[in-house]
């Protein structure tokens, strides 16, 4: 008589189960496993490119402003994720990690979100390009929203600002340290000639003093270096003849965004 | 008069009953993977129910195509009380990738309340027996809320 399964019956009685003991016994998910998004807000420096990649729309971007600066919120809806880890490769900064952790259940979606945010100081000025362009094209090839556009034939260099993000990828490319964020023009109390009827009102507000209206002469002149851009005076005068906001560039060295303005105010200083 | 004695019993064996609405089939998977020898989540009494009106947890995967959304609507009326409701992966909760699309009705919270979300796509079948633990646990807790109202209904 043959028994043909009796050295794998024996085998299997004295061999231990092999059920996994699972929440008995916790235990790590295999190497390379892509599990819960973990998200380095510091890291990060909010090019956006990962909201590009992500197919199911898994992550969201707010802005809210504060005191302190631009709070940048990033969250990942593992509600939503498909694990594929794009976001991991597309990150140059190394921000977004996908780890181990497969504990994913909960009894409220919203607890499966993960969360990051961080106060950054968005530069004001928009991205310029200076007189050592080699227009290599490195800016643009670097730009996660194809905002530059670098002719070599022509040499011209062009950014749309309205899509800069102002992540500062190209200002870190650029192998002739040739970009940068302009200088945002200095802001002031600026003067409307039309409205004024020099009562003096604002004068009298001025805790500095920088302010001298001269009614028989009708002159209006403020001393720059002695405002401190306050706003009483802005707000006390009862014509709305003040306001702060950039001053206009003094001589035309200056770049390009306060070279605009220039001609504007050009007139009423003659 | 049998109640607690059901309650007992009822608590060691909560039976699944898997719905799929649209799934790519890989969260599908997964449950059935849940329930081979390798994880076995019969230990904890968990079985698949042929008809949703034996289940106490429904298990739905997929992002609720057009197609299957009265289907689900009914299955779900005849799972009896209490019941408890898992989203199994990110297709039912969100849509995931087929988010957008003009047979997609996800998310299933328009449709039902749902007790428990696993994540995952597809979800692991550690996450799955974890998740499914805790509705077995949510679902004790529904039992007991529903037998204490209805002993005070007989007492009125």
């Amino acid at each position: 008589m043959k028994l043909p399964f009796l050295p794998i019956a024996l085998k299997n009685a004295f061999s231990k189960p092999s059920t996994v003991n699972f929440p008995a016994e916790m235990h790590d998910a295999k190497p390379n496993y892509k599990g819960r998004i973990a998200y380095d807000p510091e890291k990060c420096v909010n090019c956006g490119m990962c909201i590009k990649v992500c197919a199911p729309e898994a992550i969201t971007r707010t802005f809210e402003e504060t005191p302190e600066g631009t709070k940048i919120t990033y969250a990942f809806d593992m509600c939503s994720c498909t694990f594929c880890g794009t976001c991991q490769d597309f990150c140059e900064e190394k921000a977004i990690t996908l780890t181990g952790d497969y504990h994913l259940t909960a009894t409220d979606p919203k607890d499966l979100v993960t969360v990051g945010s961080r106060i950054k100081q968005i530069p004001k000025g928009d991205l310029i390009c200076g007189d050592a362009c080699v227009f290599c094209g490195l800016c643009a090839k670097v730009c996660p929203e194809g905002a530059i556009t670098v002719d070599r034939a022509t040499k011209t260099w062009t950014c749309d600002h309205s899509k800069c993000v102002k992540c500062g990828k190209c200002i870190a490319k650029c192998p002739k340290k040739t970009l940068s964020f302009a200088e945002p023009a200095p802001e002031g109390v600026l003067f409307d000639e039309e409205k004024c009827v020099y009562c003096t009102l604002c004068a009298k507000k001025c805790p500095n003093g920088a302010i001298t209206v001269d009614r028989p002469n009708k002159t209006w002149a403020i001393d720059r270096d002695a405002c401190t851009v306050c706003g009483l005076c802005v707000k006390g005068c009862p014509k709305k003849a003040l306001e702060i906001g950039p001053l206009p560039a003094e001589g035309a060295a200056k770049p390009a965004p306060a070279a605009e303005a220039a001609p504007a105010e050009a007139p009423k200083e003659e | 008069m049998f109640k607690n004695a059901i309650a007992k019993a009822s608590a060691k064996s909560p039976w699944i009953y898997h719905i799929n609405t649209g799934s790519c089939n890989g969260c599908d998977i997964e449950l059935v993977a849940v329930l081979t020898p390798r994880y076995d989540a019969e230990r904890f009494g968990f079985k698949l129910a042929g008809t949703p009106r034996h289940a106490d947890i429904v298990v739905i995967s997929g992002p609720v195509t057009l197609q299957s959304r009265d289907r689900l609507i009914r299955t779900l009326e005849q799972v009896p009380e209490p019941r408890c409701i898992v989203t199994l992966g990110s297709c039912p909760q969100s849509g995931n990738v087929f988010k957008g699309s003009y047979s997609v009705e996800a998310p299933v919270e328009q449709f039902c309340d749902v007790d428990v979300a696993i994540a995952g796509c597809a979800c692991k079948p550690e996450t799955v027996i974890e998740g499914l633990y805790k509705a077995a646990q949510i679902l004790e807790e529904k039992r007991a809320a529903l037998y204490k109202k209805e002993k005070e209904a007989d007492k009125k």
